[in-house]
């Protein structure tokens, strides 16, 4: 039997059974239908088929057939799964009295059955919560870290209210791995005022996987990964297309979004021997522009953003083989806070005592102006990928280019224009095969992964101008290959993988004080692992356990160091010496799902050897303008360990209350203190009334005070007379206080014709109005978060 | 069968990348990027003769520690004050003292003497909003004695278009922050 590789699935019939007395009257709705190979017709033995929402599974029978009764209305999640075969996923809506056919051609069908954009290996005994659909368009408008905040265990770094670093399970910048649409999103990771440079309108979806993942992407992924995804491009005759606009009363911020997509096949030709294929593509762009955003008592100055961001992609499939290309540009001005502009440490305590800004940094007039300090950032992204199947399995080749200009752009002197300046250009290459079932019940894959990269700060590559650029001119080139199969019963899923990588990093600079370039040469291999199961007993429990390793090697910053970080008023020093971390993360997850109850409980302990963070000595570094406490790259063994708790509870019909609990407890095991910048522990609550198509919910979110923060200095070879910053553990300040804030929202959708949809939504955040700080905001010595932003979205698909 | 297909995409891709860098050569030219201060240089005149006294880091922040003069006067004399900043890691030397001239609008020295009865400092100039600047001025030594002078460069941009400047300390942040010790003999 000639095995392709994809699922058939015929949703034969989907309606409402008339002989159903015993069943409650709206739950009497029916699925039922065929599974056959892709290919060859065949009907496929023993594929399970899901109901995601309700984890409702049957398998299908010597005939293929299979039938699932007594669902209640709604829409739902089909998946049909077997081993060796791609996943395959439809949503359905199921509606009392309207008895229905599914109305998919054969062709449709067929050709939504080549598409193989389900490259990516699912990690199966990961932790993995997405954001789609109306989850995904209730933070329409927003940057992808504060997306992200609606993931239990995500919290977001920020400078101020517009840059915002995803933080997964405490760590952040380069231990989250970004790939979006497929690629290691590749930008100037390493600073903490650098936002991640996307635009998340490109994503239809949007995962976050926890913990280390080292295996399947490589170095760099110790806190876990997040992937953006768009929908698969249409691969028939159609024409979509979908309008978001976003008002955010908070800045006057302005967000417009468009997406047109269509396509077209070649299915309805008459003649059986041509070669049935079809093109499709998607335009996207996205701009925003929003100015001053508010706190609850006054205005910050210089706090506006621009964005203007496209992406065009398209493929072409044709039998076995699929070309899919995209490109995306992300082009950002974002203004900093002027207040913000601090010179040396004899300012900021000046800032910290104020208490607010001064008056000059909190205007009365609102402006959509963008003044100095500012950032501007371009990032490109151009990826092609071809992927080819055989009776021997599937092969993908998907390569990849970006660049990253990035200025920042300080108040400088006699308006000079020149400020940090770092462009970074990036290749990704990586190929993988995933192979057939061996032995019929081994199913995994093998690639490689190639990434060469080329940052530039100053002069040309090999010779530097200035010794005083924050990062030097670097070359990276970075290789692995990995192996992840796995073997899936009907309860038990187990898999397993190893790595191998291999880094060269070549570093040009200037050190110091001095005149000629250094070439410092570093090289670092690692092996990794992961093994993890899969349990699922029945259909309401699903037990997940994993242990898994990463690495990463020290990033140029870590490495190089040694300057004032302007703002931070802190002289950051590298150490040259440091060694790559090496991440072990186990995790535990347990999931319930019935009807009214859905709960996921996730425990993780990610042990960090070498953990390589910033920490103060306590010494002032002496420069011109005036004394800057020190703080010094060094490594420690350090441990993250805590739950991530999510529960839907549906009480009543209509109603129902989802809960989020994260805690954290990070640990400097070396020195037996805490590790400093971890978020605090919190507690989310959201009561929401659902009636057709209405839906209003009421959230309480409770940030605890941060109580684990480090209380010594480190460092005991520095003489204790050299140390005058010793209070708070050398940080400014003290955690801030607790705070708890009110969200809430309300949406309505509306059928227009027949396929034309429009979904208007109105979200107050900080409802009351709330005065507070928080502990991973740059910003918290000296002004407030914002206030309440009365946000208007409006959805229209057709 | 299976390893074919491997190997010729990968080297390929990794040739088509280094073949798009070499004909890719950019460069940054950062001539003036931190709008960097190695010295800040003193000068006091009385009774025709100028005694000049100077902090100097040539190398920037970090690296070797910086030279500071100690500036000696004599008591209760009148000196005639001037102020001079420079950037000497450049060649030719570039003198910043201009630039602030050029934008006294939004830059101010405070010169803060410890314990105060060391000296008194008087500004000599003004800028368009007639408030104090400190590019020249005179400094009247007290009693003999010992202590610190702080000198201070507050650079003060306008807010959105509004100057900040106001004739304290305040707003800004400092381009400049030094102590010399002072000897009133």
């Amino acid at each position: 039997m000639k095995r392709t590789g994809f699922l058939y699935i015929i949703l034969l019939t989907l309606g409402v059974s008339e002989l159903s007395a015993q069943t409650p009257k709206d739950c009497d709705c029916f699925i039922q239908g065929i599974v056959q190979d892709g290919v060859t017709k065949q009907p496929i033995v023993g594929a399970v088929i899901l109901i995601k929402e309700l984890n409702k599974g049957v398998s299908t029978d010597a005939k293929g057939f299979y039938r699932i009764a007594n669902i209640c209305q709604g829409k739902y999640t089909i998946i049909g799964r077997i081993v060796g075969y791609e996943e395959k996923t439809y949503t359905i809506s199921l509606e009392h009295g309207t008895e229905q056919n599914i109305k998919l051609s054969e062709t449709e069908l067929h050709l939504a059955n080549i598409d193989i954009k389900a490259q990516k290996i699912e990690n199966l005994t990961q932790n993995k919560t997405s954001l789609e659909n109306a989850a995904l368009d209730q933070t329409r408008g927003q940057s992808l870290g504060e997306a992200l905040k609606q993931i239990s265990g995500v919290t977001t770094l920020q400078t101020g209210s517009s840059i915002a670093k995803p933080v997964i399970h405490g760590m952040h910048s380069n231990r989250v791995l970004i790939m979006n649409n497929g690629v290691r999103q590749e930008g100037q990771q390493w600073g903490s005022e650098h936002a991640p440079e996307i635009d998340p309108f490109v994503a239809k979806k949007i995962t976050v996987l926890k913990g280390a993942a080292g295996v399947r992407y490589g170095s760099d992924a110790i806190a876990g990964v997040i992937m953006l995804e768009p929908d698969a491009l249409l691969d028939s005759t159609v024409l979509k297309g979908e309008i978001n606009s976003v008002y955010f009363t908070n800045g006057r911020q302005t967000v417009n979004s468009g997406i047109i997509e269509g396509g077209f096949s070649n299915s309805n030709a008459k003649k059986s021997t041509i070669i049935p294929y079809s093109i499709g593509y998607r335009v996207q762009g996205t701009y925003k522009r929003g100015g001053d955003v508010s706190t609850p008592n006054y205005r910050l100055a210089n706090t506006g953003i621009q964005e203007l961001n496209y992406s065009l992609s398209a493929n072409y499939k044709r039998k076995n083989w699929t070309s899919d290309i995209f490109f995306s540009q992300f082009n950002t001005q974002i203004a900093v806070f002027s207040g913000s502009h601090i010179g040396n440490v004899s300012d900021l305590i000046e800032a910290i005592k104020r208490g607010n800004p001064l008056a000059v940094y909190t205007p009365e007039t609102f402006t959509y102006s963008i003044g100095r300090p500012y950032q501007d950032v371009l990032h490109n992204l151009l990826k092609i990928k071809n992927t080819i199947k055989n009776r021997h399995g599937v092969l993908s080749l998907t390569l990849g280019r970006q660049y990253d200009f990035r200025k920042e752009i300080d108040i400088l002197r006699g308006d000079k224009n020149l400020a940090q300046l770092f462009k970074l250009t990036t290749y990704t290459g990586e190929l993988l095969f995933e192979h057939q079932p061996l032995l019929k019940v081994l199913s995994g894959s093998v690639g490689i992964n190639s990434l060469y990269q080329e940052n530039l700060t100053t002069g040309t590559l090999t010779e530097p101008r200035s010794s005083t650029v924050l990062i030097p001119n670097f070359q990276n080139l970075t290789s692995g290959v990995f192996v992840i199969e796995r073997i899936v019963r009907k309860q038990w899923e187990i898999e397993g993988g190893f790595r191998y990588d291999f880094r060269h990093l070549n570093v040009y600079r200037i050190p110091r004080g001095e005149q000629n370039t250094v070439n410092n040469q570093r090289n670092n291999q690692n092996f990794t692992g992961t093994v993890g199961i899969n349990f699922r007993p029945n259909a309401r429990w699903n037990f997940l356990t994993n242990i898994s390793t990463a690495w990463r090697a020290a990033t140029v910053n870590e490495l190089y160091s040694d300057g004032v970080h302007h703002g931070a008023a802190s002289f950051e020093r590298g150490d040259e010496n440091l060694n790559p971390e090496k991440a072990l993360n186990t995790s535990f997850t347990i999931n319930y799902i019935s009807q009214i109850l859905q709960a996921e409980l996730h425990f993780y302990n990610n042990f960090i050897n070498n953990y390589i963070f910033l920490s103060p000595t306590g010494r002032p570094a002496l420069t011109i303008r005036g004394a800057f406490p020190e703080f010094l790259y060094t490594q420690t063994k350090a441990s993250f360990q805590g739950f991530d708790f999510t529960t839907n509870l549906q009480f009543v019909k209509n109603i129902s209350l989802n809960s989020k609990i994260s805690f954290l407890k990070a640990q400097d095991l070396s020195h037996d203190q805490p590790l400093i910048q971890i978020p605090a522990n919190r507690i989310e609550n959201t009561l929401r009334f659902d009636h057709k198509k209405t839906t209003i919910s009421l959230t309480n979110l409770y940030v605890a005070k941060q109580n684990r923060v480090p209380t010594k200095i480190i460092f005991t070879d520095i003489p204790s007379s050299e140390i005058i910053f010793n209070e708070y553990g050398g940080d400014f300040a003290p955690p801030p206080s607790a705070y708890t804030l009110w969200n809430a929202a309300i949406s309505q959708q509306f059928a227009i014709r027949n396929k034309s949809s429009l979904t208007i939504s109105m979200t107050v955040s900080n409802l009351l109005n709330t005065s507070y700080r928080d502990y991973l905001n740059r910003f918290r010595y000296y002004a407030d978060e914002i206030g309440r932003n009365i946000v208007f979205r409006a959805k229209y698909s057709f | 069968m299976l390893r074919k297909p491997f190997k010729s995409p990968f080297l390929l891709s990794l040739m088509l990348g280094f073949t798009i860098m070499a004909c890719n050569k950019e460069s940054i030219d950062t001539e003036d990027e931190n709008e960097l201060i190695t010295s800040v240089k003193l000068n006091f005149t009385a009774n025709g003769s100028t005694q000049t006294f100077a902090y100097s880091d040539p190398d920037g922040d970090g690296g070797k520690a910086p030279t500071i003069a100690t500036i000696s006067l004599k008591p209760n004399t009148t000196y005639a004050m001037t102020i001079e900043i420079l950037d000497e890691s450049k060649n030719p030397i570039n003198n910043i003292t201009n630039e602030v001239a050029n934008e006294k609008d939004e830059h101010l020295f405070i010169y803060t003497p410890t314990p105060s009865s060391l000296l008194t400092y008087t500004y000599g100039d003004k800028d368009s909003r007639n408030l104090n600047v400190g590019l020249t001025g005179s400094a009247k030594t007290g009693a003999a004695g010992t202590g610190k002078l702080k000198v201070q460069l507050r650079h003060q941009p306008p807010v959105n278009g509004k100057p900040s400047k106001d004739g304290s300390t305040t707003p800004g942040s400092d381009d400049v922050n030094i102590d010399f010790n002072v000897t009133v003999q």
